[in-house]
């Protein structure tokens, strides 16, 4: 459905036609999205998922590489492929002069849509998504999240196959991310393919089928969620522990097992909280020599890692 | 030959203009060389060159005066040049004979009643009926002229003088505007554009989807600045200016011709009414098109509009055609409304002229626009779009009059008294009037005044006021959407 290769993409800054500066922004990224996905963009601040969005939707034009949607190279059919894709920025750019109605008027005549047709799409559109009773008021006046719910009315409004979101929830309220949420999944049950970025980890995790990891402009993982999922349960876990009568030379004996680390300790008075990072299996074992070397256990407490970990680890932030 | 082919090839949808552009290039140049070849585009020089002498200047009483040409006697040209003076006022009339003026080489007698002495860029051909009223001041014309002989006696004080006398005369009949040469030319250059600009629009693809949107997006910009509060105070404010204009210009037609408020005649007015709208609609112009950009960018609707399926050219097209109609449709009412009340108080200037003061005030308005869409996608702050805005109007409207004193005073064009008629600052100002919009526009409207663009407008021919009336939008459209593009690429 979409496919990026090698796509690279530098920033210039211009002062009356002149270049004057450049920043690396994409380099060289490849990945693929397939129909009906819903694929989660992740990476940290600054690794090129805005820049790459941008290129796909055609805000901005990549230096080389190529972008496909259905095999055609949007630079050969930018207009073609620009009827494809819904958008919508994170930043929502929206007339305040203008009321819903009029808007989706106005954003619905660049796909040369017939205004009865506009008013039907909009009408239905708007009431999905909670803006029925408010169609006739000035955006103006609108919240972020009504803003951001008639930006999306205006990505759907002409059908997209592919609906690109970035960082949807911003600002939004629990109870607006929730809606999103139902929108996107009844949206992609119908067959619409989305792309989403986000720093919100766990959205990712609750909306999509796959995720890209970018860092530096770079495609470092690209993965359905159920393969990080299964490699997540592969992965080391934490252990927080409640213990009394902990020493140092505990410690050490913890430390010097393979597979396992205490990597916090705090004192509590007369308890010590432990954090430690093991290997699943290794839980008894752990329990067994602490007992054994006669530390008081008041509590355990298993962590299981999260998408966050695995993020954290791909872009090189995380602990090990 | 090869890098041109690559050129052609990158450009493939331009093709068709640019050899269409090639191709008028060289008709330019033909018509250049046809009239070097076929005609005297110098006459001055040939009537520089004349020589008089006193072939017997003896104890006589009578004297033999000689005026001689460096041509021999009954040779034939064909002579192209700028009627200096009217032609009404150079009628033989209600003179004295027997005198001998030196500035014609003639002696004034009977037989030179009905006749005209026409003033050809300083060189005087006589011409053997009354063209009053059929050429007039500054028009460019071809006249078929003869070299003659004849001679002629008066009294020079106490001495009888013989003057044997070569000059140039003409038959009403061989004289012609230039014009009616130059349209040939001009008509097939005009074909031969229109012919590569519909194999261009052909080439390209979406045109008329891309057309729908431009419509689209103009209608949009219209109706949004029309309801914006600042085009409420900047139209109403230029449209009671003009209209106000236009009342005192027909009224200023009856003033004591003495006095500084006197305007001659309807043309003239036009000409006046042409300054006073570009002054207050340009600047209307560039308040609405300043921040175009860069409050789009800043409330981040840029963004959106940029993943809609328009081009890029379109959207500057389309916002430039948007803003243009908000200063131009006010400012169309008011210049009718300010006519109206022109007229009503004094002459009805030449139709061309007014339809020109109409038509070319959109164009002009179309320009500042998109000249203002340079700095304004450029913009980087407000205070950049203030700057950039009040300094382009400061500019054309205001001190373009210090500048081109500056450029005369630095070249050595003496501003002493009276400076304003010397041929030299004429021609200087003229030249440099190209450059300004404004000056343009009204340089156009004043060239439509006249029957013909064979006008010479202070050393410059009247095709090249409409070239430049061409150029300046296309240009400004050109330079805009370059910026634009390159702006928004990243």
């Amino acid at each position: 459905m979409l496919e990026l290769k090698d796509v690279q993409k530098d920033y210039r800054t211009y002062r009356f036609g002149r270049e004057t500066g450049r920043i690396n922004a994409l380099n060289k990224l490849s990945f693929s999205v397939d129909r009906g996905q819903v694929f989660g963009f992740l990476g940290p601040n600054g690794a090129g998922k805005t820049t790459t969005i941008k290129c796909i939707v055609g805000i901005l034009n990549c230096d080389s590489g190529s972008i496909l949607i259905e095999g055609d190279d949007i630079e050969e059919k930018r207009l073609h492929s620009k009827n494809k894709i819904g958008f919508l920025p994170e930043q929502v750019g929206l007339y305040g002069g203008l009321t819903p109605t009029e808007t989706l008027k106005y954003y619905g005549g660049f796909y040369e849509l017939e205004n009865g047709l506009i008013k039907e799409r909009g009408k239905d559109l708007l009431q999905k998504l909670g803006l029925d009773k408010d169609s006739e008021r000035q955006v103006s006046g609108f919240s972020l999240g009504m803003r951001k719910r008639l930006a999306l009315a205006v990505s759907l409004l002409h059908e997209p196959e592919i609906l690109i979101l970035d960082e949807p929830t911003s600002g939004l309220d629990p109870r607006g991310v929730k809606a999103l949420r139902a929108v996107l999944q009844e949206l992609n049950e119908k067959g619409l393919t989305i792309i989403l970025s986000s720093h919100v980890l766990s959205e990712i995790q609750e909306i999509c089928t796959h995720v890209g990891i970018i860092d530096k402009g770079k495609l470092i993982r690209q993965d359905a969620i159920a393969g990080i999922r299964k490699e997540v349960k592969k992965t080391a876990i934490k252990l927080s522990l409640r213990v009394r009568g902990f020493s140092d030379s505990n410690k050490k004996q913890l430390n010097k097992k393979r597979g396992v680390s205490v990597i916090e300790e705090t004192e509590l008075g007369k308890h010590t909280r432990l954090l430690l990072k093991l290997k699943e299996n290794l839980i008894p074992w752990v329990t067994d020599t602490l007992v054994s070397k006669g530390v008081k256990i008041f509590s355990i407490e298993p962590q299981t890692n999260s998408l966050e970990d695995v993020f954290l680890k791909e872009t090189g932030d995380g602990n090990d | 030959m090869t890098e041109f082919n690559d050129f052609l090839k990158r450009h493939e949808t331009w093709r068709p203009l640019i050899i269409a552009l090639s191709i008028i290039f060289i008709i330019a140049i033909s018509h250049k060389i046809y009239w070097e070849t076929t005609t005297e585009t110098n006459p001055g020089e040939i009537w520089d060159g004349q020589t008089f002498s006193i072939v017997d200047p003896g104890e006589s009483e009578n004297q033999i005066w000689r005026i001689k040409f460096e041509q021999e006697v009954n040779d034939e040209i064909i002579f192209k040049g700028v009627l200096e003076t009217s032609p009404r006022n150079e009628v033989y009339q209600n003179f004295t004979t027997g005198g001998f003026i030196e500035s014609e080489g003639l002696v004034y007698t009977e037989d030179l009643y009905g006749k005209t002495m026409l003033n050809v860029d300083g060189m005087r051909i006589l011409v053997n009926g009354n063209l009053s009223g059929e050429f007039f001041e500054s028009e460019i014309v071809t006249i078929r002229a003869h070299l003659v002989e004849n001679t002629t006696t008066f009294q020079n004080g106490p001495n009888d003088v013989t003057l044997i006398r070569e000059g140039w005369e003409a038959e009403p009949e061989d004289i012609q505007l230039a014009s009616d040469t130059d349209y040939y030319f001009f008509g097939t250059e005009v074909l031969i554009l229109l012919f590569g600009t519909y194999l261009c629009l052909k080439n390209m693809k979406h045109l008329r989807n891309q057309l729908n949107l431009i419509w689209h997006l103009a209608k949009f910009e219209f109706n949004s600045g029309m309801r914006s509060s600042r085009m409420v105070i900047l139209g109403l404010f230029f449209s009671l200016f003009i209209i106000g204009i236009g009342w005192v210009l027909g009224d200023m037609q009856d003033a004591d011709p003495e006095t500084s408020f006197f305007v001659e005649s309807g043309n003239h007015a036009l000409l006046q009414f042409c300054f006073f709208t570009f002054f207050v609609v340009s600047l209307a112009a560039i308040a609405v098109s300043v921040d175009s950009f860069h409050k789009e960018r800043q409330t981040n609707t840029l963004n959106m509009l940029l993943a809609r399926p328009i081009t890029r050219e379109s959207i500057v097209i389309g916002k430039a055609l948007g803003l243009t109609m908000v200063v131009g449709v006010p400012a169309f009412v008011a210049q009718l409304i300010g006519l109206y009340l022109m007229i009503l108080e004094g002459d009805i200037p030449a139709i061309s002229g007014i339809l020109a003061f109409l038509l070319f005030g959109q164009i002009m308005i179309f320009t500042m626009v998109t000249f203002q869409f340079c700095f304004a996608v450029a913009a980087r702050s407000g205070t950049d779009v203030v700057i950039y805005g009040l300094g382009a109007w400061l500019l054309f409207a205001i001190v373009w009059n210090l500048l081109v004193y500056a450029i005369s005073f630095a070249i050595g064009i003496e501003l002493t008294e009276g400076f304003e008629t010397n041929p030299e600052y004429q021609t200087l100002a003229s030249h440099l009037g190209l450059f300004n919009p404004g000056y343009v526009y009204q340089f156009a409207v004043g060239l439509l005044t006249h029957r013909t663009i064979a006008i010479d407008m202070g050393g410059i021919p009247g095709w090249l006021v409409l070239l430049a009336l061409v150029l300046w939008p296309l240009t400004c459209l050109r330079a805009s959407t370059w910026l634009f593009k390159r702006e928004m690429k990243g």
